[in-house]
């Protein structure tokens, strides 16, 4: 086994203890990681598999493929943040809302 | 009959008296709204006979107005006037923003810069954007109007409780027209003056930011 090899193994071991401790997610969730996690310790190592899988899709080399599954997988973690910031903003919004006008009696502001 | 002059502000110490007297002079009653600054804007305007509104941190001047509107509609308004905060506009030309919604002609009234056939004392980059932004919001809404990032508007009872600024920021002149089209709300211009003071040019919104509100449009549209 390369060196390589050893410290990508883990590495994906950490961040999946990571992910585990960390999120408390949906089933389906923790089953789609672990798969990702599972194809990642077989690519490692099976690296050659990655260029079969490559060929088949029509890109010259394994490391290619791995690659561009992971733009993809980045864009999609990205937006998934974006929306959840998103959705946090507008909560926080809404709350400074309620709470600068429920700290003020607008009905005698207004007779004032 | 209840109008009320939303005049969101975010750290106008300087100008804001200026402002909220010219609106009070004319007898209308006015929301200040301090979107979380830290200079004495509030204390100044504390001082005056207006509903004062804080945020306490700074949200944007679409959630400034929005709250403004929203104490509108709990105070069962009837007209609403957007006012910008920093000196821009003429309170005296409010009364021209609210005849035709106060006559029943329309629903939602925007001010217009272009439209009173004098030149725009507004620099040729400026032009630009506002052309840019014109059709930009033409292409998101199926509106045109000829000055679509005025922030003068009037509205009447329909439209103040149809609108729902949902963004924060600056993007709230193409929200407006996205509600107008959706509640088919009648809608009139009124040409309006807009003072480019040196005040108000580098309180104004810079170029660049004209690109964050697209990103905004395009990206967190709900």
């Amino acid at each position: 086994m390369k060196i390589i090899q050893i410290i990508l193994l883990v590495a994906l071991l950490l961040l999946f203890v990571g992910y585990l401790r960390r999120f408390r997610k949906p089933v389906i969730d923790k089953l789609l990681v672990s798969l990702l996690l599972l194809s990642g310790i077989v690519f490692v190592i099976y690296p050659e598999l990655t260029n079969r899988l490559a060929h088949l899709l029509g890109i010259g080399r394994g490391a290619d493929l791995i690659f561009y599954l992971a733009i993809l997988i980045f864009g999609y973690i990205v937006l998934i943040l974006y929306s959840k910031i998103n959705k946090l903003e507008n909560m926080l919004i809404e709350l400074i809302r309620k709470q600068s006008l429920n700290s003020i009696d607008l009905q005698q502001q207004t007779d004032a | 009959m209840k109008i009320y002059v939303v005049i969101p502000t975010f750290n106008e110490s300087s100008v804001i008296r200026e402002v909220i007297e010219s609106v009070l002079q004319f007898g209308y009653r006015v929301i200040v709204v301090d979107d979380g600054s830290f200079d004495r804007t509030s204390e100044i305007a504390a001082e005056l006979p207006v509903i004062l509104i804080r945020h306490s941190v700074n949200l944007g001047q679409g959630a400034a107005l929005e709250t403004g509107m929203e104490a509108a509609r709990r105070l069962n308004g009837d007209f609403v006037v957007h006012f910008d905060g920093d000196g821009q506009h003429w309170a005296s030309e409010i009364q021209h923003l609210l005849k035709p919604l106060i006559h029943g002609e329309c629903d939602i009234v925007f001010g217009s810069r272009f439209l009173n056939g004098k030149p725009v004392q507004a620099g040729i980059i400026k032009r630009i954007v506002l052309f840019a932004g014109r059709w930009i919001n033409y292409a998101l809404t199926g509106l045109l109007l000829s000055d679509a990032h005025n922030g003068f508007r009037a509205l009447n009872k329909k439209a103040l409780w149809s609108v729902h600024f949902e963004q924060p920021g600056m993007a709230h002149a193409t929200e407006i027209l996205a509600c107008v089209q959706k509640f088919s709300l009648r809608y009139q211009e009124i040409p309006v003056h807009v003072d480019y003071t040196v005040y108000s040019k580098r309180k104004g919104q810079r170029l660049s930011e004209s690109l964050t509100i697209l990103f905004h449009l395009l990206f967190k549209r709900n």
